[in-house]
């Protein structure tokens, strides 16, 4: 681990924008989000709090894209401050779209070039649940450097080949040293304080495995229930770091756009016959459910599910998937 | 090794339209390049600008300088294809998925069963039995349509009457005048048919209503889950196992099917819708 001080890192900062497109989290009406970082707002930059209002995964697929143009990526990108759910659901986005005989050129791409530094989450936010699903709150996959900012300093620890580069790089504008035994043993206190808070918090939420298993058995009326505040909105989807489905929309030319698609909304799954599996509004909201934790595990490694909330956060009919699976958790036992 | 981009689709001239039935056209098309397809695989066809959609090719795979698709004018995309006419340059990705297990057909009596637009990937496979004759034991085709203008492919099915080692039953749900035949349901057809059940498999595709009675029907003749198999239709939009609109159940159906044993799908949710 190294260490930076805060007065150096913001001079990297500055001489990073200049270079690379570089993004990181910035407040914004008490949120924060990803946005492109220049000289200006370096100081708005929000470090190790969870997490932005979207997730990585719309660097890497964009909410439309033509994929039949050439992929072309101007300037070398960095994206600095994803949170370690974020990281963790690039494992089944590699796996849909890097693997199963087909490769998406223009994910792999931006997989290829695009530098991540990942923070290390030194709070937790209402729907955090990571640590349920087998991950930890800090960066341990998919990832270059690790960041975590102390009052005075900023940790750094290179992950990849990549990240050493950059912290090379880094080196020519700051003065980097290793970081004390006192340092990373902070990190590490840090750490565990923050697994305790979300294993505590989240203490009566079944495991990944688990989920599935309630879901396969769960009676209908729970879903009727959860679902009559649903308005198919498919935010949950938008906003979810592992969902995937997309649409291809025909231009002229033979030219087609990829554009993020949801289960939520209605007609997903019509054929032009008129059949429609998922025209009912709770089979639909269920679909949702058992894709993550019942289909998916039997055809992909990774989980598809990382623990981020956003679904939760996001549900204007104020739906908690969390709420849902510690019922079916509760009835099983009762 | 250059990526190939998986989106962009292969030039076709549409060479020629066969009005097949009122509502059924077949379109021969000539690709860029040698195209070549299992039977039972299916394509994804661009309309330029307008749309595209998952059909499986009616023609035989072993021709591999065209390709010929049938298709039913059922929603926006196919209606408008309809209308094109020879001479108009579309657009194929494919060949995807599972197509027909042909291994698991030769040697035994295959019961085929199909109704009205269905008929487009049977023929494909029926092309394909055909040519491989001499490993084909018997192969029984039962075929149902509408009314007797919506059969489809009239000259075939007279042809393929004539063919040693195959045999053909037909029915019509509704009849006019021209017509003699059986009446009812294309299932209704499978209480004529002859055939050695322990050393048989059954192929069946259509409307997802027939296939539903026709399975039901097969498994009380004595089929198993196992010696049944079905193309599944879905909405198959990326046809690459990603865009997640032909998913039903575990499976990606542009990927894991479109063909499947009755065994391997009959628990996934909602596989007749």
């Amino acid at each position: 681990m190294f260490v930076i001080s805060m007065t150096d890192w913001e001079a990297v900062l500055g001489q990073l924008s200049a270079t690379y497109s570089l993004f990181a989290p910035l407040e914004f009406n008490g949120s924060q989000d990803y946005e492109l970082v220049d000289k200006e707002n370096t100081g708005n930059i929000i470090y190790n709090h969870p997490k932005p209002v979207t997730p990585v995964k719309t660097f890497f697929l964009p909410v439309k894209e033509n994929v039949t143009i050439d992929s072309d990526i101007q300037k070398r990108t960095i994206i600095m401050g994803v949170p370690s759910c974020d990281l963790a659901a690039l494992d089944i986005l590699d796996e849909m779209y890097l693997q199963r005989d087909f490769t998406d050129i223009y994910y792999k791409n931006r997989r290829e070039n695009f530098i991540l530094i990942g923070y290390d989450c030194r709070s937790i936010v209402e729907n955090c649940h990571c640590t349920s699903y087998g991950l930890n709150p800090y960066p341990e996959k998919n990832c270059d450097l690790m960041l975590a900012r102390d009052n005075n300093t900023v940790i750094l620890q290179s992950l990849s080949a990549r990240g050493a580069d950059l912290l090379k790089e880094m080196g020519k504008y700051a003065e980097i040293t290793n970081a004390s035994d006192d340092e990373a043993r902070q990190i590490n206190d840090k750490r565990s304080e923050i697994i305790r808070l979300l294993k505590d918090k989240n203490k009566n939420l079944p495991g990944y495995e688990l989920s599935g298993k309630l879901i396969k058995d769960s009676p209908d009326k729970i879903w009727k229930s959860y679902a009559s505040t649903c308005v198919s909105c498919g935010a949950c989807a938008a906003i979810c770091p592992t969902c995937t489905c997309f649409l291809l929309i025909d231009r002229p030319d033979f030219e087609k756009i990829r554009q993020l698609d949801a289960c939520q909304y209605p007609g997903f799954e019509k054929v032009a016959a008129g059949e429609d599996p998922l025209g009912d509004l709770t089979v639909r909201f269920k679909n949702r459910y058992q894709c993550k934790y019942v289909w998916k595990p039997l055809k992909f490694r990774s989980i598809a599910c990382t623990g981020c909330g956003r679904c939760i956060d996001t549900c204007i009919g104020k739906i908690s998937k969390n709420e849902l699976l510690e019922e079916l958790a509760s009835e099983k036992m009762s | 090794m250059k990526d190939t981009n998986i989106y962009k689709p292969l030039r076709a001239e549409l060479v020629e339209v066969i009005e097949e039935s009122p509502t059924i056209k077949s379109f021969v098309l000539v690709p860029e390049r040698e195209f070549s397809f299992a039977t039972g695989q299916f394509v994804e066809l661009t309309l330029n600008g307008t749309g595209e959609a998952p059909f499986t090719p009616s023609s035989s795979p072993l021709v591999k300088d065209r390709i010929e698709i049938t298709i039913m004018k059922a929603g926006y995309v196919t209606e408008k294809i309809h209308n094109l006419k020879p001479g108009e340059i579309m657009g194929i990705r494919g060949p995807y998925g599972r197509g027909y297990p042909l291994d698991r057909l030769y040697g035994k009596e295959i019961l085929i069963v199909g109704g009205g637009c269905g008929f487009a990937p049977l023929r494909s496979l029926l092309y394909n039995l055909e040519a491989e004759k001499d490993k084909v034991r018997k192969v029984t085709f039962c075929y149902g349509s509408k009314n007797p203008a919506e059969c489809i492919y009239k000259p075939y099915i007279e042809n393929l009457k004539t063919i040693e080692k195959f045999e053909v039953f037909r029915t019509v749900d509704v009849a006019d005048e021209t017509w003699a035949g059986e009446v009812g349901v294309a299932t209704v057809l499978l209480d004529k048919v002859e055939v050695n059940i322990d050393d048989s498999v059954a192929v069946v595709c259509g409307p997802p209503i027939m296939m539903k009675f026709g399975v039901m029907k097969l498994l009380e003749m004595g089929y198993t889950d196992r010696q049944i198999y079905l193309s599944m239709e879905k909405n198959m939009s990326c046809g690459l196992g990603k865009c997640g609109h032909c998913m039903m159940g575990e499976y990606f159906v542009c990927k894991d099917g479109p063909v499947f044993s009755y065994d391997e799908i009959k628990g996934q949710p909602d596989i007749w819708k």
